[in-house]
C-alpha cells in the first residue's frame, strides 16, 4: 500500500515536472479575457488600483481585462468566487491582503481556505494609517494621549471601520501594550468613522493616511502619528510608528494580487513580472503616490510567506479577544 | 454682493463650451442610469472615474455631479410608468405617480416630477451658494443620539404614509424592521439571521427588495387582471398638467424643497428620509388626505422636490467640511483627491473657480435636464401603448439586469423574485409596501445609532433627552403620535356614545 502510494506520488510528481518542462511556452500565455475581481464596492483603494492596472495588464498580455466588483462580507464573497474558478490564471483577485488574512480566524465557517484555494501572485502597494484625535482633546503627542487616558478612563473612544477590521485589531494591540482603557466604536467603513471623529462622536481614529490627511491639515483632526517606518511628506511633523516603538510598525492597507487555486507557477511568475513592469511605469507609480501609498513588490513566494505570517499574527489577536463569529 | 460676484465666477467657468459639454454628458448618462432600474449612479461614477483622470478637476466634478442628479430625474420615470423604483427616493414617487399613470395621467405625472425637480434644484443651488457654511454645522451637530431620535421620528411618520389602516402600516413597519436586521451586526460583528448564507452577510440588498416588492409584484398583479391589453387601462388624457394643477403643486414643491434641503445636509441616512418625509407632510397638510395613494398630484411633486433638493444639498458637507455624506459623495472625494484637490473648508477660498463652477453647473444641469425631459414625456407615455406580451418580458429583463449589476451576483435576482412573490401576497392582504420599506431602511440605522449612543454614554439613556436636538426630535415624534392616535380615540368614544 505504502509502496503503491509512493509510486503514485512519484509518478504524479514526475508528470508534473514533465508538464512543467515540456509546455513552458503556452502555459503562461493568456488565451481569453481575464477577470480581475474587486471584492469591495466601487471607489475604494482596491477598485481604483484595479482600474489603473487593468488596461496596462490588458496591453501586456494581449487579452481584455475586465474589472468586476463583487462586494459584501468583508470581501469574502469576491474571494470565494475567485477561489472557485478554474486555475488557469484568467481570474484574479485584487484585495486588501491584511483583511483577507484576518478572515480565517474571524469567521468560523469561512467558505474558502485563504492559503489553499488562492494562489499568491504578488504584493502591489502599501499605504500607511494616520493616527489622529479630535482637536478638542488636550493632547498633541502619543505620550500625552496615554497620560490623558490614565487620568480620564473611559473618555477616549476609537472609531473603527468595523468589528475585526485591521483598524480595530490595531487599537486592541496598542491598548494592550500601553494599558489603555479606550472604548471601541465600530462604524460601517472608514468614511463614516472619520465623520464621527471629526464631529467628536468618537475622538480617536486610525485610518488610511490619504483620507485622513486633509482633515489633519485643516485642523479638523489633530495628527498624532503615521504607521510604517517613514514619515509622510504631507505631514512631516508627525512621528512614525517605528519612532514611537509601536507594537506593529508596518500596519495599514496592503493591496495584493491573487489567483484561483491551481494556477500554474509559470503563469503566476508571468503575472508577477507583468505587474512589476506596470507598477514601474511612472504614470502608475505617480497615481499610487497620489492615492497615499507606495509601490511594494515581491515574488509570489515572498508574498505567500507574508500572507502566512499575517494569518498567524492577526489570528493571535483575534483569538485573544475572542472575536470569532459563526458566519 | 459677494454672492453675485461669486456666481459670476461660477457661471464663467461652467459656461465654457467644454464644461457645458461635460455637464450635458453627465446629465444624459445620469438620466439613462436613472431610467434603467437598479443600475445605480454609484456604479456608473466608479466606472467612469478613471476616464476623468485626464480631465481638468472642475470638468470631471461637473460631469460626475451631473450623473448623480441626472439619475434623480431619471429614477422617477420608471417609478411612474411601470412602478419600478430605481432608488430609495423614487419609492414614494411610485405611490401616487403610478396611480396617475394608471388613470391615463402619466404625462402630467412625469411633467410635474420634472418641474418639481427643477424648482427644487434651482432653490437648492441658491441654498448651497448662500448658506452652505452655516448649514454645515448641522452635519457636525448630528451624533448617534440625534440620528436615533431622527429615525424614531421617521418611523412614527411612516405610519402616515399608508393609505389604509394604520394598524396594518404599523405591522408592515415592524416586518420591514425585522428584515432590516438580517446581516452582520455593526456593533458586535455577529451575523444575525443569515442562515449561513454568505451573501446575506451585508443584509438583504435594497435594490432586490424595492424592485421585487414594487415592480415585479405590480406586473404579477396586473397579469391577474386579464382584461387589459396594455399598461394603459385608461384613455390618455392631456400630456401636460393644467395650470390649476401646477398652482396646486407649488406650495407642495416648496415645502418638499425645504424639507429635502435640510435633511440632505445630514450625512448618512438623512437623505433617505427626505422624500418619505415630504410625502407624509403633504398628506398630513392636505384637506383631503384620502386622495393620497390614489393619484394625488401633490404626492408626486413634494417627494420629487424633496429628493432633488436633498441630492444637491448633500454636497454641502463635502464641499465645506470634506465629509462625504453618502457612498456617492465618498467617491467624489476620491475623484477630487486623484485630481490633487483636497476636499475641505479651504476649497472655497483656495479654489473658488472649482467651487463656484461646480455650483453654477448644478443649476445649468438642472435646466438641461428639464429641457431634455419635457419633450421626452410624449415618447415615454407612448411606451405605455406597447402591448403586455412585449412590455412585460422587457421590464422583467431590465429588472434582472439592473438587480444583477448592483453586486454582480445571481443571488440578488433570486431575492428580487422572492420579494416579488411577497409583494403579491402583501397586495392580496391589503398591506402596503411603503411603510415596510421605510422600516427596512430606517430600522437598522435606528438600532445602530441607539446602541452606539448608549455605548458612548456608557449606558446612560438620559443622553437622548440631554442633547437638545435629540430632545426636540423626540418631542416631535411624541406630538406626531398623539395626532395619529387622537382621531382614533375620538372615533372610538363617539362609537361608544352612539351605543
Amino acid at each position: 500500500m505504502l509502496t503503491r502510494r509512493t509510486t503514485l506520488a512519484g509518478l504524479a510528481a514526475g508528470t508534473a515536472a514533465l508538464a512543467c518542462s515540456s509546455v513552458p511556452a503556452w502555459s503562461q500565455n493568456f488565451t481569453k479575457q481575464v477577470h480581475m475581481i474587486v471584492p469591495y464596492g466601487p471607489g475604494g483603494t482596491s477598485d481604483i488600483l484595479a482600474r489603473l492596472i487593468g488596461p496596462k495588464l490588458s496591453a501586456a498580455i494581449g487579452q481584455p481585462v475586465i474589472v468586476e466588483n463583487k462586494p459584501s462580507a468583508s470581501g469574502n464573497i469576491g474571494a470565494d468566487f475567485v477561489a472557485k474558478q478554474a486555475g488557469d490564471g484568467h481570474t484574479l483577485l485584487i484585495t486588501d491582503v491584511g483583511t483577507i488574512a484576518t478572515q480565517p480566524s474571524l469567521v468560523k465557517k469561512l467558505s474558502f481556505d485563504v492559503q489553499k484555494d488562492l494562489v499568491p501572485i504578488g504584493m502591489v502597494m502599501f499605504s500607511p494609517y494616520c493616527f489622529a484625535v479630535h482637536p478638542s482633546l488636550p493632547v498633541s503627542t502619543f505620550a500625552e494621549l496615554i497620560a490623558y487616558d490614565k487620568a480620564n478612563p473611559g473618555k477616549l473612544n476609537v472609531g473603527n471601520s468595523g468589528v475585526g477590521s485591521i483598524q480595530h485589531l490595531l487599537a486592541i494591540v496598542i491598548a494592550k501594550k500601553y494599558g489603555l482603557k479606550w472604548g471601541m466604536v465600530p462604524y460601517r467603513g472608514g468614511a463614516p468613522a472619520v465623520r464621527a471623529v471629526v464631529s467628536n462622536e468618537s475622538n480617536v481614529i486610525f485610518n488610511g493616511a490619504l483620507a485622513t490627511m486633509p482633515f489633519v491639515k485643516q485642523g479638523q483632526l489633530k495628527g498624532i502619528a503615521v504607521s510604517g517606518d517613514k514619515r509622510l511628506p504631507g505631514l512631516p511633523d508627525l512621528p512614525n510608528f517605528k519612532e514611537l516603538d509601536m507594537p506593529i510598525v508596518e500596519v495599514g492597507s496592503w493591496q495584493g494580487l491573487l489567483a484561483s487555486k491551481g494556477t500554474p507557477p509559470a503563469m503566476a511568475a508571468r503575472l508577477n513580472s507583468e505587474i512589476k513592469k506596470i507598477l514601474a511605469m511612472p504614470e502608475i507609480a505617480n497615481k499610487i503616490v497620489e492615492l497615499g501609498g507606495e509601490v511594494r513588490t515581491d515574488t509570489p513566494e515572498q508574498f505567500g510567506a507574508w500572507i502566512a505570517k499575517a494569518i498567524v499574527d492577526w489570528g493571535a489577536v483575534v483569538k485573544a479577544e475572542n472575536l470569532q463569529t459563526d458566519g | 454682493m459677494d454672492l453675485i460676484a461669486n456666481l459670476a465666477t461660477g457661471f464663467g467657468v461652467a459656461l465654457t463650451p467644454a464644461n457645458l459639454g461635460f455637464c450635458l454628458l453627465g446629465a444624459l448618462i445620469g438620466t439613462l442610469v436613472g431610467v434603467l432600474p437598479g443600475i445605480a449612479p454609484i456604479t456608473t461614477i466608479a466606472i467612469l472615474l478613471p476616464f476623468t483622470f485626464s480631465l481638468p478637476p472642475t470638468s470631471s466634478l461637473i460631469m460626475l455631479a451631473g450623473i448623480f442628479y441626472g439619475a434623480q430625474y431619471g429614477g422617477s420615470t420608471t417609478a411612474i410608468l411601470v412602478n419600478v423604483p430605481g432608488e430609495s427616493s423614487a419609492i414614494v414617487t411610485c405611490l401616487d405617480g403610478h396611480q396617475m399613470a394608471k388613470q391615463g395621467r402619466a404625462g402630467p405625472a412625469l411633467a410635474i416630477a420634472a418641474i418639481a425637480s427643477f424648482v427644487a434644484g434651482t432653490i437648492a443651488t441658491l441654498v448651497i451658494a448662500t448658506a452652505s457654511v452655516p448649514m454645515s454645522w448641522l452635519a457636525l451637530k448630528f451624533n448617534a443620539a440625534e440620528y436615533f431620535s431622527l429615525m424614531v421620528l421617521g418611523l412614527t411618520g411612516a405610519v402616515v404614509l399608508a393609505a389604509g389602516a394604520p394598524e396594518k402600516a404599523v405591522a408592515m413597519v415592524l416586518v420591514g424592521l425585522l428584515l432590516g436586521l438580517v446581516g452582520i451586526d455593526v456593533n458586535t460583528g455577529t451575523p444575525r439571521m443569515t442562515m449561513d448564507i454568505a451573501e446575506l452577510g451585508d443584509g438583504i440588498g435594497f435594490v432586490p427588495i424595492a424592485i421585487g416588492l414594487f415592480g415585479i409584484a405590480e406586473l404579477a398583479v396586473t397579469l391577474g387582471r386579464p382584461r387589459d391589453h396594455s399598461l394603459l387601462s385608461f384613455k390618455l388624457s392631456n400630456l401636460w398638467p393644467s395650470w390649476a394643477e401646477i398652482r396646486q403643486c407649488i406650495p407642495a414643491m416648496l415645502r418638499g424643497t425645504v424639507l429635502g434641503s435640510v435633511l440632505g445636509v445630514l450625512p448618512g441616512g438623512g437623505a433617505a428620509l427626505s422624500s418619505f418625509a415630504a410625502y407624509a407632510l403633504e398628506k398630513k397638510w392636505s384637506r383631503h388626505p384620502e386622495r393620497f395613494g390614489r393619484g394625488a398630484i401633490e404626492g408626486v411633486a413634494a417627494p420629487e422636490a424633496a429628493n432633488n433638493a436633498g441630492a444637491q444639498t448633500s454636497f454641502i458637507p463635502l464641499l465645506t467640511l470634506g465629509i462625504p455624506g453618502n457612498a456617492i459623495m465618498a467617491l467624489m472625494v476620491g475623484a477630487m483627491m486623484i485630481q490633487g484637490v483636497q476636499p475641505g473648508p479651504q476649497v472655497m477660498t483656495a479654489q473658488p473657480q472649482l467651487f463656484w463652477g461646480v455650483i453654477a453647473s448644478m443649476w445649468l444641469g438642472n435646466l438641461m435636464l428639464i429641457v431634455l425631459n419635457l419633450p421626452m414625456i410624449g415618447l415615454w407615455v407612448s411606451l405605455l401603448r406597447v402591448p403586455y406580451r412585449l412590455m412585460f418580458p422587457a421590464i422583467v429583463l431590465f429588472c434582472c439586469i439592473g438587480t444583477y449589476s448592483v453586486g454582480n451576483t445571481v443571488f440578488d435576482i433570486w431575492a428580487m423574485l422572492l420579494f416579488g412573490v411577497l409583494g403579491v401576497f402583501f397586495y392580496k392582504v391589503g398591506a402596503e409596501p411603503a411603510p415596510f420599506i421605510l422600516g427596512f431602511i430606517l430600522g437598522p440605522l435606528m438600532e445602530e445609532n441607539f446602541r452606539r449612543a448608549m455605548y458612548l454614554s456608557r449606558g446612560d439613556p438620559l443622553v437622548f433627552i440631554e442633547r437638545p436636538i435629540s430632545a426636540v426630535l423626540l418631542l416631535m415624534s411624541l406630538a406626531l403620535l398623539v395626532i395619529l392616535v387622537l382621531p382614533a380615540v375620538k372615533k372610538k368614544r363617539e362609537e361608544v356614545f352612539q351605543e
